[in-house]
């Protein structure tokens, strides 16, 4: 259980008093609140059904986005700043430190996401009606994207995790947290498209069958190769 | 306690470390001396179990840190040259994080007695961020013995105290031997070395220059004399070219004129010395023995190997 004191710690004395992280999830938990409020009106009919679906989804995979962000820098900072190398002295198994660091990002951006995904149904509710958002974000729906929001972070988590143990400074551990973004953000997209396009669920579900390989793929990667030797090796 | 076997290791290309053995015994300071880019460091991370060795073998405590690297952690305190805190946390909640991960039995209450122990009980409840270079350095050293560790790993740990504040780290770490710790102290402060160190071992260039007895290593070379005089060095210096003793220049000392010699048979070399300065009119009032500090040592003994 050594993983979850460092994923306590990371909670409790890292990201609730990092005020420009708690900024930058704050963007991306109002972006996604700013497009269904600015949204202008829904049709009737499937089509306008796919927009709130859409807006539903985007009021997750927004601050998941962040939290890929916010798990690149939070590592490769104790990195440079040299915190790493106490944990790394201390009696641990090298994938407490993964998991822990993991578990200590994904929390809160989880968090953000389910607080962000229930305003978003509170103000799509009020402004389309409750029996429409009823309708179409089924209870089942909501729990799915849910569920792939965390295995996406999950996923994206350990590959910056391996990459920022890899690279040298947070600057690099950045850039390439914005590509595991931006490629995402277009599987995402085209997925969304893809899905639009043929009004049918099949693509959801393929993202999510995809995820947990990543999933699976990249956990037992970041253990395999994140060990104390790569990490100092290349402090 | 500290058994480092014909330890190798290499960074991408350079051999940082390169077949270097030593000891350290329980109840023992054993000085890591050596030039920058020496290999303490990477010494020290290896023997804490931070660092993998690319060839040879650490045995802490009778356990390989090839092995059993977790075994060897929880018996090293280490104490890196940079005190890297968590600036965010408070001294109470940082060390209790710490004893928590050591498995300390009581982890709040040793968190408090380290404190008190460094003197920092009237700020465990302030932020580290807010702490000064000299207290974040007193943090790391109360971080290293949380779990009262039987060996301590050392890197420059003097770095930023104050002249008291190190000589209350002098005593600390000296009663820490007292309590049968195996101290492995790397240093570039040879005077502090000289003081506490029971053996000394010399890296340069990832090697064991000069390994041995503190009191050995300061004593090896030719012994030289002081001879302090009232009047003309040049008369003095001829005086003893005359006797065959080569002086080094002249050096002013309290008032006086101090010259220099080695002397391989002082018996000797001194009265002929003596006897040459006063019959040239010197009025001579001490020869003294030159005690030859750790610092000279270690010089002359990095010149050698230069050469
Ligand atoms: N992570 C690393 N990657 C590559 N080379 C390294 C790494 N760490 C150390 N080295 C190299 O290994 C050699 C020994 O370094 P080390 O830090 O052990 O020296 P040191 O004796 O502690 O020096 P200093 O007195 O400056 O602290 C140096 O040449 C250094 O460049
Ligand atoms: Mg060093």
């Amino acid at each position: 259980m050594k993983w979850w004191l460092i994923a306590w710690r990371e909670i409790r004395w890292e990201v609730f008093l990092d005020r420009t992280s708690l900024l930058r999830t704050g963007i991306f938990v109002v972006i996604p609140l700013f497009f269904v409020v600015s949204n202008r009106g829904i049709p009737q009919g499937p089509a306008g059904d796919l927009t709130l679906l859409g807006l539903a989804l985007q009021s997750v995979f927004f601050p998941a986005l962040s939290g890929v962000a916010l798990i690149a820098a939070t590592f490769s900072m104790e990195k440079e700043n040299g915190t790493l190398v106490p944990l790394l002295a201390a009696p641990i198994r090298d994938f407490d430190i993964v998991l822990g660091k993991l578990v200590g990002m994904v929390v809160p951006v989880m968090v953000a996401c389910v607080v962000t995904l229930a305003a978003a149904y509170g103000l799509a509710a009020y402004r389309y009606g409750v029996a429409r958002v009823e309708r179409v974000l089924t209870p089942e729906l909501i729990y799915a994207v849910l569920v792939l929001s965390l295995l996406y972070l999950v996923t994206t988590g350990s590959v910056t995790m391996i990459v920022a143990a890899r690279v040298k400074s947070s600057r690099a551990a950045q850039q390439v947290a914005g590509l595991v973004i931006a490629l995402s953000a277009a599987v995402f997209a085209g997925l969304g498209f893809v899905a639009s396009q043929l009004g049918e669920g099949w693509p959801l579900l393929a993202l999510g069958v995809g995820l947990v390989l990543a999933d699976v793929l990249a956990l037992e990667l970041a253990r395999r190769v994140w060990q104390r030797e790569e990490v100092i090796g290349r402090v | 306690m500290i058994d480092v076997r014909q330890l190798t290791r290499h960074f991408d290309g350079t051999r940082a470390l390169d077949d270097v053995s030593f000891q350290v015994h329980p109840g023992e300071i054993v000085a890591l001396l050596g030039p920058n880019g020496a290999g303490k460091t990477t010494a020290s991370r290896i023997i804490g179990g931070i660092l993998a060795p690319s060839g040879g073998d650490v045995l802490v405590d009778g356990i390989s840190v090839r092995k059993d690297a977790n075994q060897v952690r929880a018996r090293c305190g280490f104490v890196t040259d940079q005190p890297s805190l968590y600036e965010r946390m408070p001294l109470r909640r940082y060390l209790g994080f710490f004893a928590r991960l050591y498995d300390v039995a009581q982890p709040d209450v040793r968190a408090a007695d380290l404190a008190k122990l460094l003197g920092l009980d009237d700020v465990i409840d302030r932020k580290l961020a807010t702490f000064s270079r000299g207290m974040r350095q007193k943090v790391a050293i109360a971080r290293a013995l949380v779990h009262d560790p039987p060996v301590l790993l050392l890197d420059e740990p003097a770095t930023a105290l104050d002249p008291e504040m190190s000589q209350m780290l002098r005593g600390f770490i000296i009663s820490l031997r007292a309590r049968h710790r195996a101290i492995l102290l790397t240093t570039h402060d040879l005077d502090e070395a000289q003081r506490i160190a029971d053996r000394v071992v010399v890296l340069y260039k990832g090697k064991v220059l000069r390994i041995g007895a503190t009191s050995d290593v300061r004593a090896a070379g030719r012994p030289s004399y002081t001879v302090a005089f009232a009047g003309d060095p040049a008369v003095a210096r001829g005086a003893l070219k005359r006797a065959g003793i080569d002086a080094d220049s002249a050096t002013a000392r309290d008032g006086l004129t101090a010259l220099r010699f080695a002397a391989d048979d002082p018996a000797a070399v001194n009265p002929a010395a003596l006897r040459a300065l006063l019959d040239a009119g010197v009025r001579v009032v001490t020869l003294s023995a030159e005690e030859r500090s750790l610092e000279d040592a270690y010089l002359s003994i990095l010149a050698e190997a230069r050469r």
